[in-house]
Order: C-alpha cells, then structure tokens, then sequence
C-alpha cells in the first residue's frame, strides 16, 4: 500500500531564517575534529532510495531471453502468465530497455519497461544491477518488518554490539557528533537506517516550509521566544531522561538548521531554473523529494555556511503489489512506480552532472525484499531477495561485466526454488544461482565510497553456517569502480 | 506497592487521565485525586461504547468528522472509549489508499468503537468479515486457484501471535500461512459492505475461480503444544464458508508459546500495556515485561474470558501502570530506555491540546478556530498521522519514531497557530475563560511571573512534568531575563506577545512533547 504522501502547506511569517546564527556557530571542536574522517574530505555525495512495500524484483531486472545455461526466460514465462492479471513483460517489449547479460547463465536481461530512465544512465555507463541481494534469515519470514530490518541494520541474526542502523554506525564511526547535521532524510522521520544517538540526522518534507514558527505580529518578542526554546530543549538534551535527551536534540537542531536551510530553495530554483522545472514537469511527489536533496547539494557544493550534509535519504512507496501489479501500460500500477523513481532519478543525475559533481555522487536504491517468484492472480506475494541498482558517474560505477551486472539472477526454475516459490539464499562458492550477501553490498559501499579502510567492525559476521559464506568478505564488489 | 485500594495523588489522577483520554482539565484531574485506582478505573471504563461513526462525502470529510467529535465529547468515559479506538485503528491498520470507500472505512471505525473494550476473540472474528479489512488485505482477490495469502499472514503476524515469542522462537511457519489462506478463500462483501461467503459462482464478482478451497487444513504442525498432528481446523464439509473462519480464530487464539503460555494473550496484553503505560516501541517483546504480563492476564483471566475491559482495568490498578519503571529494565531499541516518558502521539497532542484549551473546529475549511494558518488534518499529516491513513499494514511507528525535525516543527507549527490565533477578535483562545488563576492575573498590571507560569502549566496539566529549571527559564523568558520583573498583563500587546508566548512556549517544549 502506498505511503499516504505528505502535503505540506506553503505558511508565510518565516523571513527570518538566517538572522540569528553568527558564522562562528559551528566552529566547535567536534566538528573540526571529524573533518579528518568523513565524507567533506572526499567530497562526496551518498543517496539512498528505498522502494517500500517489497518492489518485484523479477518484474524490475527480466529475462529477455534464455542464455546459454539455466533456461530462465523459458521459467519466467512459466511464472508470470500472459493475458488477464498476467504479469509477464513480453519479449518486445523489453528491447528497448535490454542491458547487459549475467555472468552465469549468460541471460540476456532487460529494465522493466517503465525504467527506461535508469536504461538512460546504463547507456551513459551511471548504472550498476547488483542481482540477488539477500540475507540468510529473511526467507524464513518473507515479512515486511523483519527483513526491513535486516537490509536497515545489516544485522540478520540480531548479533549484539551493532546497534542503529548501518549508515548510522558510518556517522558514528566517521565522527560527526553533535548538531553536525551529516544527513538530510526527506521523509516525516529519520530512515532507520541512519539512526544512531551521536549526531543529528534532520527529516524534512520541503525546505520552503522548514522555517521556525514565531507569532508574526510580535516580531520584537522572537528573540526572547528563540533563547527560551533552546534553553528549554538544551535542558531536557543534558538531562538524564533518555527519551527527552532524544527530543532535546531534535528539537534544538531543528531550530538551528531551520535558520540556514530553507533558504537553499530559492537559491536553486533561481540559479537552475531549467533543471527545477524538469522535476515539475515530472508531477510526481517523488520528484520534488529528489529535488530537496539537489538543492542541499548544490548548497554544499557552493560552500553556503552551516550546510554540511553529504548523505541523504528518501522513499518511494507502493510497491506491495499483492494485487493489480500490472505489466507494461501507461496506467500500470507496477509500471508508474518505475517511471516515477526512474524518471525522476535520470533528471537528478542529470542535474548533478550538469552541476559538475556527477563523479561525486553514489545512489543505492533497495527494498526489503522482491516478490514471489510465480504470481498469483493480478499480484505477486512476499518473496525474498532482489536486485539493487548503484547509480553515479563512469568513474564511480564498475565501468565492464561483472560489474554492471554484478551476482547472478536468481535462478527462477521451478525446480530451483524453495517450498513457498522463492529463490533459495546461497553463499556457497559452488552454487551456480548464488545470493550477494547485503553485508558484501555495504561493506564495499563503506570502503570504497565511504572512506571506511575496514568496514568488518560495522557488519556483523555471522559464523558456523556453511551456506552463509560470506565470512571472508574483501569489501571488494566490483559494482564499484 | 499499592493495589486497587490504593488512593489516587494529585498526580496519578494527572498520570490516569493524561494517559487513558486526551489531555488533561483541571477540573478533572481534582475529580479524581482522592478516588481509589479501582473506583476510578471502573469510572472511566464503565460506560457502553456510542453509537458514533463519522460522516462526510470523502475520506477527508469522515477524517474530520470523527475529529470534531474527539475534540468535543464531555463524558471522560468517551474519551477513553476514543483513544481504544485509536489504538484498534492502528493494530487493525486499514488505510483508505489503498480500500478507497470511505463508507467502508467508517463502517470498520463503527466496528472498532463497539469492540473496543468488548472480548477480544469476537473483535477478530468480526474483523476477518470486515469490508475494508477484506480490502485492504486482498481476502476479495484470494481465490483457490491463485491464493493470496495477505490477511492470512498478517492475521497472525500482527493481530493475534507476533513472529516471534517472548523468547525469540517462530509462532508459526510459512506452511500455516498457506493453510490459513485456504480457509479465506471465496469470500466477497455485497452493496452494503456485508462479507458473503461464494460457495459457487454468482456472487457480485462472478468468476468460477472464486469456490472456496474445501478439504482439511492442518496447522501449528510444528508447535509442540498441539504434538506433530497439529490442528486440523476444517475436518469436515459442513465446516466451511463461515464457521471456518471462526474456527481458524479459534485455533490461533489456542496457540501456546515456548513457555506454554496463551501466545494471543501474551502478545495483546503486552501491546495494551505498552500503549498505556510503557513506552516500549510496539510490537513488545522484550522478556523483561513477561512478569508484568502474566500478572496481567493472571488478574484480569483475559487468556480465557477475552475480556477487554477487564484487562483495562487491570492496567490501570497496577504499580507498574503509575511506576513505570518498575519490571522494565530493558533499553528499548533503537532508543531510549524503559521510563515514564512516551512520545504522544500526533492525535493525542491535537485532540489533547485543543480540549485543554476549549478549542472548536471552524467549519467548513477545519482550520483552528480563529487561526488563518493550515487546516487540521494537513497539520496531523505534518506531524505524521492522518487518520484512516496509516502508512502501511503496520500502522504508525510509535515512540519516539514520531520525533523527527519535520514532525517537531509540525508541532511548533500547531502551537504558534493555537496561540496566535487571533481571528479577527473570533478565536476561541482566551485564557481568561481557562482557569480562576489565569483570570485573575489577566486583570492583573503587575503580574507575577511565576504565578503565570503555573497557572499555564496547571491549565495544560503539565505542572508536575516540568523541572524547577524549565519553569525559571520561562519565568526568564517572561521577564526578559529579569527586565521586567512583573508584567502588566491588562495590556493587550503584552499579553499577546508574553502570555501567548509562554503557552507557545509550554506546548513546544520538550516535556509537553511526552506523557
């Protein structure tokens, strides 16, 4: 079901933002301190993208045609049926958006048709496929929830001493504390894979309306009303009681940054207008998520003060597609999810490039799990595992085979799958239809974009099973370059 | 240590009515200190549920509808009426998105207020027949040819069993998920949103793969409470249609856990508890709340009798309900340890606020009476909680899931609005009319600040949630740091500008924010 999204109404009697921070603010010793290890240094820009309610996976990176071992175009076709509620994309259809081929099977694969953004970026050498990405555990629950979990903490087996969630350990580990403001979600809440209790990761909708609320007719008063809130939120952030040290800092951050951020907007939309029109002539609320973090981006990337953050996060949701998936049409439910991210994202790594720092940008998208391998009448049920896409300039992303086409595509035989229909996890080297252990996807995201030299005290090793094979990982997936 | 004898303070009555409605009134909270635990639980459970469902010709129309009516009820048995409601509209998570019949989702929202403190079984039985829910969860679209196993999993994942056990072991495998889907099978709802059971074709949605999956249905096979034959929930031909679907109740609410104990009641207990009088994030399953909750279900025999209101009751007699702390020793993931403190929810900060302050809703546009600012329900979707609109099946993050730097400043947004809502001499904000004490400082040209402060904080019942130190800092606000040691507050403009203020500034902080 889709998330409701949120509308945020224009408000007037927010002129002030900027009035009140002296430049000296953030000259704290934490923050200096922390230049030594983040994302500044390298200059670099991080976006997650999560596709929420579990996109089908099979419907997203296809078969177009059998390879030379596995048959799989002859199985999906087996699957996912033709004709009314069929889920099948056919063969012509998909030409136009054909990519590279997987290693193993040599199976020649296809975009779903509504990506024919990201099939853009595949030509322009932006684009990775990273197949079968999974854990060992969450095939035994094919839940929303649980395996939400797994990709968000990276921790399957709940391991103790990995707390938050994975980018959050990063924040930890790469030093921001305080009111540094590493991380912008656009979203009502902070993704929980950036939660940690060291810095502030902010949430906002739209940076026009993230200005602080004073009484309009008594301007005079506002001053007084500022000093009074931070001192009542600098209180409860020193206290002892954990749930308000939380909201102590939220809310004291939340003001500071409302007075350096919003007016990045306008400074975007003035100096790019072409590009902010390209995402309204998109009509989705999506795009104009993706837009928010472009004007961040451009704030950072022009020095503007007190805007620092490198990582950024947003979602797109309705991808639990249980009914009325659809195939290829324009109204399509499981076609317009793809136009919507694929669209938009082809215009923000446009923008980007044009902004000069597409080599400086890495673009996960994920999503807690693809779908069931056969379908049932108009809909796929939960599933596990599914492909992941890395998007960032030729000189980021893996520039041959296996790289853009990294893993195998799940071997989607009837005879292959497991007893509910779902493609079997699998480290073992010998297994021709292997998983990518999500930990392996992360580990090489934190080591060779992140700046992290050694990513294993942030992912949690599982031992003794000997399908989870991923225990001698080298962080080295060659999605990236 | 205190029981159903036990006296209620100032305080606790505070703590009782702050939690169990929405808000807290002055006049209230003196009503009941004095009452026992138990005279005063029997008080605000006692009454039978209303009749109300909301109106309107769309789905923001029947938001507003039930709105108005939160804001508005006098009787504090309604109140707590409303926030059960609440609470079953976030663990049966319907959202309109994706059902699309505001009629049907009132009809669900009429079926919450009459269950909400009624047996529990029945509440999921009427629930598995439920238009929106039939919806919502794809019972209309699961046929025996292609199943579609939506409802049956959630039915356990998240309304009866949980995934997993007070101690970390699977309730139930994919297998009784398949099993439980067939039960589900050939069923649709008619015009009137009643469900029906397709035995053949005919039914308003015609197509033969609609007939039902007959034959036996074995689940639980792997719990070793039922031995390796598991239940058979359909052993007979005549079992089908209606009777099946009771009857997969029946067997889900006769799982037992590792421990050997009821899991449904383990699982519905420990999540009315934690709504009540623990912030743990939902979905409880934290061992250290299992004594807590097995002295619950011991005293209220709610693993037998189903009976709502009398585990109500007994959270609200016990130690653990007005000492939080007690038994909780867990941190609660991903933040904050166990403690009194719960983050209130959007709905509770709104309805709560606006009662406390004598608040009407303007027609037709629901804008704060008075104020020229945003509409209600798009102020609730800042804040991230549009009734009838939870964002997925597991309706709302809790706790401090609701504090983010968007939502925060929703809530500053509403505040300033509140307070500033001058409307052309129309609003409703008049603190005069609020309390005795606000009145008389308002006639009043040397105010004293402090008298201010708590004559606010007594009006929003949040006296005893701040510090000394957060009081003088709004005594310092009120006096500029000292300044103007006294206010005249028969001024109009300093009375705008410093009253309003600081009760802008008591609904932002910190301590306001939680409950």
């Amino acid at each position: 079901m889709a998330l409701t999204r949120r509308q945020f109404i224009t408000r007037t009697g927010l002129a002030t933002a900027g009035a009140f921070l002296g430049p000296g603010f953030f000259r704290n010793p934490f923050l200096r301190q922390a230049l030594a290890a983040n994302l500044d240094t390298s200059d670099r820009y991080f976006v997650v993208i999560f596709l929420d309610g579990g996109n089908d996976g099979l419907n997203t990176v296809v078969p177009l045609a059998d390879g030379t071992s596995g048959g799989l175009r002859a199985a999906y076709e087996f699957a996912r049926t033709a004709g009314t509620g069929g889920l099948r994309l056919l063969a012509p259809d998909l030409a136009a958006t054909a990519i590279g081929s997987d290693m193993n099977s040599g199976t020649p694969l296809a975009l779903h048709p509504g990506l024919v953004g990201l099939k853009h970026l595949w030509d322009a050498g932006a684009l990775a496929a990273v197949q079968g990405c999974g854990d060992p555990v969450s095939l035994n629950f094919l839940s929303h929830e649980f395996s939400r979990g797994v990709w968000q903490t990276a921790n399957p087996s709940a391991a103790p001493g990995y707390t938050g969630g994975w980018v959050g350990r990063y924040l930890v580990d790469a030093g921001y504390s305080g009111s540094d403001i590493p991380s912008v979600c656009i979203r009502d809440s902070v993704a929980p894979e950036f939660f940690q209790t060291t810095t502030s990761v902010l949430a906002l909708d739209r940076l026009d309306n993230f200005g602080f609320p004073y009484d309009p007719d008594y301007d005079a008063d506002q001053s007084a009303k500022r000093d009074a809130f931070l001192n009542l939120y600098n209180a409860a952030s020193g206290g002892l009681q954990p749930t308000l040290n939380y909201i102590g800092a939220g809310g004291s951050s939340t003001l500071l940054a409302s007075e350096s951020y919003p007016a990045l907007s306008g400074t975007y939309n003035s100096d790019r207008a072409a590009f902010s029109q390209m995402y309204d002539n998109l009509n989705t609320g999506f795009a104009g998520d993706l837009r928010e973090i472009a004007k961040i981006i451009y704030g950072v990337k022009n020095g503007v003060s007190n805007v620092k953050a490198r990582s950024f996060e947003l979602s797109n949701g309705g991808y639990d597609t249980h009914s009325d998936q659809g195939t290829n049409g324009p109204n399509d439910q499981h076609y317009q999810l793809h136009r919507t991210v694929g669209d938009a994202v082809e215009v923000f790594y446009n923008d980007l490039a044009d902004m000069g720092v597409a080599d400086k940008l890495c673009l996960v998208v994920w999503s807690e799990f693809a779908r069931r391998i056969g379908q049932n009448a108009s809909g796929t049920d939960h599933g596990s595992q599914g492909p992941v896409f890395v998007i960032g300039g030729p000189t980021v992303i893996g520039s041959s085979l296996p790289g853009r086409v990294y893993g195998n595509h799940p071997n989607v035989n009837d005879a292959a799958l497991n007893d509910d229909g779902n493609t079997m996890y699998s480290q073992a080297a010998g297994d021709p239809y292997r998983s990518t252990d999500i930990r392996d996807v992360y580990g090489t995201l934190l080591k060779h974009w992140l700046g992290v030299a050694d990513p294993t005290p942030l992912l949690p090793v599982d031992g003794g099973d000997p399908d989870v094979n991923w225990t001698a990982p080298d962080f080295d997936l060659p999605f990236l370059a | 240590m205190g029981d159903q004898n036990t006296l209620l303070t100032l305080s606790d009555a505070r703590h009782l009515l702050r939690r169990s409605g929405f808000g807290v009134r002055q006049d209230r909270a003196a009503k009941f200190t004095g009452m026992t635990r138990g005279a005063a639980a029997d008080s605000l459970l006692g009454a039978k549920p209303s009749g109300f469902k909301p109106i309107g010709r769309d789905i923001e129309n029947r938001h507003n509808s039930w709105l108005r009516y939160m804001i508005t009820i006098r009787d504090p048995r309604t109140e707590v009426q409303e926030k059960l409601v609440v609470f079953w509209h976030d663990h049966f998570s319907t959202n309109n998105d994706k059902v699309g019949d505001p009629k049907l989702m009132a009809n669900q929202n009429l079926l919450f207020r009459k269950f909400c403190k009624g047996n529990f079984k029945a509440l999921v039985k009427a629930v598995n027949k439920d238009a929106a829910m039939m919806e919502f969860l794809d019972t209309v679209r699961n046929v025996k040819e292609q199943p579609n196993e939506n409802y049956a999993r959630e039915v356990q994942e998240l309304f009866t069993l949980g995934v997993k056990d007070y101690n970390g072991n699977h309730n139930y495998a994919q297998e009784d998920i398949v099993q439980i889907a067939r039960a589900f099978t050939g069923w649709d709802y008619n015009h009137i949103g009643k469900a029906v059971f397709v035995a053949g074709p005919g039914g308003e949605h015609d197509y033969t793969a609609d007939w039902p999956d007959r034959g036996p249905k074995v689940i639980y096979k792997n719990n070793p409470q039922f031995g390796p034959g598991g239940i058979n929930y359909a052993p007979t031909p005549s079992a089908e249609g209606a009777l099946e679907i009771d009857a997969v109740v029946d067997a889900i609410f006769s799982h037992r856990d590792s421990d050997g104990h009821n899991t449904v009641a383990r699982f519905i207990t420990g999540k009315l508890f934690t709504y009540y009088a623990q912030p743990y994030p939902k979905r409880p399953t934290q061992a250290a709340l299992k004594p807590i909750i097995d002295q619950l279900i011991t005293a209220s025999g709610f693993d037998t009798n189903w009976d709502l209101r009398g585990l109500l009751r007994a959270i609200f007699v016990s130690d653990a309900f007005y000492d939080p702390t007690l038994g909780a020793t867990a941190a609660a993931a991903p933040f904050g340890a166990a403690d009194k403190k719960s983050v209130k929810w959007p709905i509770d900060y709104v309805v709560g606020t606006l009662r406390t302050l004598n608040f009407r809703l303007r027609d037709p546009g629901q804008y704060v009476d008075g104020g020229d600012y945003a509409a209600i329900r798009d102020q609730l979707a800042n804040m991230g909680q549009v009734l009838f609109e939870p964002p997925s099946v597991f309706g709302w993050d809790w706790e401090t899931a609701w504090i983010s730097s968007a939502t925060l400043l929703a809530r500053y947004d509403f505040a300033r609005d509140v307070t500033s809502a001058r409307g052309r001499g129309l609003s409703s904000f008049r603190p005069n009319t609020l309390s005795p004490a606000l009145a008389a400082l308002i006639k009043d040209t040397a105010a004293d600040p402090t008298a201010i402060v708590n004559a606010v904080t007594d009006v929003l019942g949040v006296t005893d949630q701040l510090t000394s130190t957060e009081k003088s800092k709004l005594v310092s606000y009120l006096t500029d740091n000292g300044t103007n040691p006294t206010l005249d507050l028969t001024d109009y403009d300093t009375r705008n500008a410093k009253l309003n203020g600081v009760f802008a500034l008591v609904l932002q902080s910190p301590a306001y924010q939680v409950h």
